[in-house]
Order: structure tokens, then sequence, then C-alpha cells
């Protein structure tokens, strides 16, 4: 242990607002998930529900990304590949990033996953799959060529989702077995271990 | 009036033969034909998937009619409408269809008999009532998209 750092003490990092969005999307976005892959003509609509219940929720944490509380603000954990290179070096530690917010590669992880769910809900709108099971509501105004694109990308980054949403609860996992840190915990009650900065 | 009739009729023909342009290619043909084939099977299926989405008012008579165009649609042999030659790498921009399907028919043909087989079970499910309706068009739904997935480019 390195007797120049503070100790940690659980801070309320989360606000409820931030917390909410979290849940909220981890549902629609899993829920419609399984309503896109597994199609059915009874449940097809609520795929689409879902995905402007998503929409919602993106432009909720544009927004809340700008005006909102200090950790849930886009400027405080904007990644940069010097910070995270530096974060990196620590990642082995065995105890917990001490961040009152987003580490640099959280961050990473955060804008990366925001930035596909926008194409997948933007490629959404107009994506169909021959007008049978799902038909995007500006299909109808789009060129046919553009809307084998938007379907093929609607496809594609579907499956990159996954791939994103499983590196996301492995870094949990991590860090709750092997950093002693549950995050888990903390996005249910906001609140995180923080360590102080130094004077 | 017959005569009338009929003249309009020459020269809307007239009329066409000079705006279309023929297709002379025998390959572009048949790739013409699978597609307007393929659009036969879209429109019958879209039917059943507009009631069983609630976009349409479910009923038994239209049901069990596009069933029946799709039984019979499905009793055609659109084998000689994939001749060599007629794939996405030749015909580029023209149509979708994937080499796989030459490097592997005997798979294609596979695909084309489950669909077939969702087709036969449809028939007695179509005026059944919505919901008999709704699984048997789903499940058909389904080989379609089975074969699209393996067998057809998502692009041009």
């Amino acid at each position: 242990m390195d007797n120049e750092k503070t100790p940690l003490q659980k801070e309320a990092v989360w606000d409820l607002p931030t917390r909410l969005f979290h849940w909220l999307l981890a549902l629609s976005v899993c829920v419609g998930w399984y309503l896109g892959n597994y199609r059915d003509f009874t449940t097809i609509n609520w795929h689409f529900y879902l995905g402007y219940a998503t929409i919602c929720l993106l432009i909720f944490r544009l927004i809340w990304g700008i005006i909102g509380p200090p950790s849930a603000r886009f400027s405080s954990f904007f990644p940069t590949p010097k910070s995270v290179l530096q974060y990196l070096k620590t990642i082995r530690d065995r105890e917990p990033s001490g961040v009152a917010g987003h580490s640099p590669l959280g961050g990473l992880s955060v804008i990366a996953l925001l930035t596909l769910l926008s194409i997948q809900v933007a490629t959404g709108l107009f994506a169909e799959d021959d007008s049978l099971f799902a038909t995007g509501p500006l299909s109808k105004y789009a060129d046919a060529n553009w809307v084998l694109f938007a379907n093929d990308i609607h496809h594609k980054v579907s499956r990159l989702l996954l791939i994103f949403i499983g590196l996301h609860l492995a870094a949990v996992l991590f860090y709750h077995l092997w950093k002693r840190e549950n995050l888990l915990g903390a996005m249910i009650t906001g609140k995180k271990s923080v360590r102080k900065q130094q004077q | 009036m017959k005569k009338i009739l009929g003249k309009s009729l020459v020269a809307a023909m007239l009329a066409a033969a000079v705006t279309t342009p023929a297709i002379a290619d025998p390959v572009d043909k048949a790739i013409k034909a699978r597609q307007g084939y393929f659009q036969n099977l879209t429109f019958n299926l879209g039917q059943l998937a507009a009631m069983a989405k609630g976009e349409a008012e479910y009923d038994a008579k239209v049901a069990v009619g596009a069933a029946k165009n799709l039984d019979l649609l499905s009793q055609v042999n659109i084998v000689p409408a994939f001749p060599a030659g007629s794939d996405n790498v030749a015909k580029k921009g023209k149509t979708r269809a994937l080499p796989k399907i030459w490097e592997d028919f005997a798979g294609f043909g596979a695909k084309a008999g489950a669909y077939r087989e969702a087709v036969v079970a449809l028939q007695a499910a179509a005026g059944a009532g919505k919901a008999e309706m709704a699984a048997a068009a789903g499940a058909l739904g389904k080989t379609c998209g089975d074969c699209h997935n393996n067998y057809r480019a998502k692009t041009f």
C-alpha cells in the first residue's frame, strides 16, 4: 500500500437521474435487442416503442452530459489517449480506482456505448426487413439503397453492441473480483469509493 | 367502344415499348423474373403480416387467399431463374444473390424446402383465427430470413 495515498471513502457520486437513465437504458436495450433479434409479428411493434424510448434516453443523456452534475458531464470524463494510458498503468492494482466519477477507461466505454447506441437508433428509423416484420418509420422517405445500407449497419451494430455490453459486464466483474470495488452497488445507491485529491 | 379500347391499349403498349428499354441479356432477364417472383411472395405474405401485426383487421377470407397464392407460388419451379453467372459478383448492382447459392445449391434447395413446408403448414392455419395465422406466418417469415441471412447480400 502506498502511504502517500489518502484513504478511500464512500461518497455520493452518481446522481439519481444518471442512475435512472442507466437502468432504464439497460432495460430498453436488452428487451429491444431481444424483440429485434427474435422477431415475431405480435411483439415487433414493441421493438420500435423501445427504440423510441432509447432515443429519448440518449437525448436526455446528451443534455445531462452538458448541464448535469460533474460526474455526469462529458467534459469531466472525456478520455484522451494520455489519460487512458496513464490509468492503464494502475489497472492491476488490487484497489478501487478512487475516481469520483468515470475512470478514463470507463469514460471510453461510456462514449463507445453511447455512440454505438446513437448509430443503432438512427439506422433503426430507416431499416426494414422486406417490409415484413419491421419497417422503420422513416424508411418510406429514404432511397431503397440507403434503406438496405441502414439495415445492414443496424444488424452489424447490434452484434457490436453485444460485444461492448459483454465487455462492460466483464469490467464490472473484474473490478468486483480483482479491484475489490462494487461498481454495481455504486450504480444502485450512487455511493462510490472515492480518494480525496491530495493538496 | 371495344375498338377505342383496343386502340388505346395498342397505343399504351407502344408507349411502354418506347419508354421501357428491352432487356436483351438472358441472365438479366432471369434476374428480373426471380425478383418479380419474390415480390409476389412478399406481397402475399405482407397481407398476412399486416393482419398479424394489427395494422389490418383479420379477415379469414383474405388470409386464406394469400395463403393459397403462396401455396401456388411455392410450386413454381424457380430454378431456371437462377442461371449460372447471375450472382452479385457477375451482375454487380443488379442482384443480391450471393455466389454461395451456386457453390452450395443443395443447401440453398434445403432452405427452399423448409420454406415450402412452412407454406404447407400455413394453409390450415390461415383461416383458423388470427393467433394461429400469425404464428404460422411468423414461422414462414423466419424461413425467408433464414435463407436471406445465408444466401443474400445485405446490400447491392
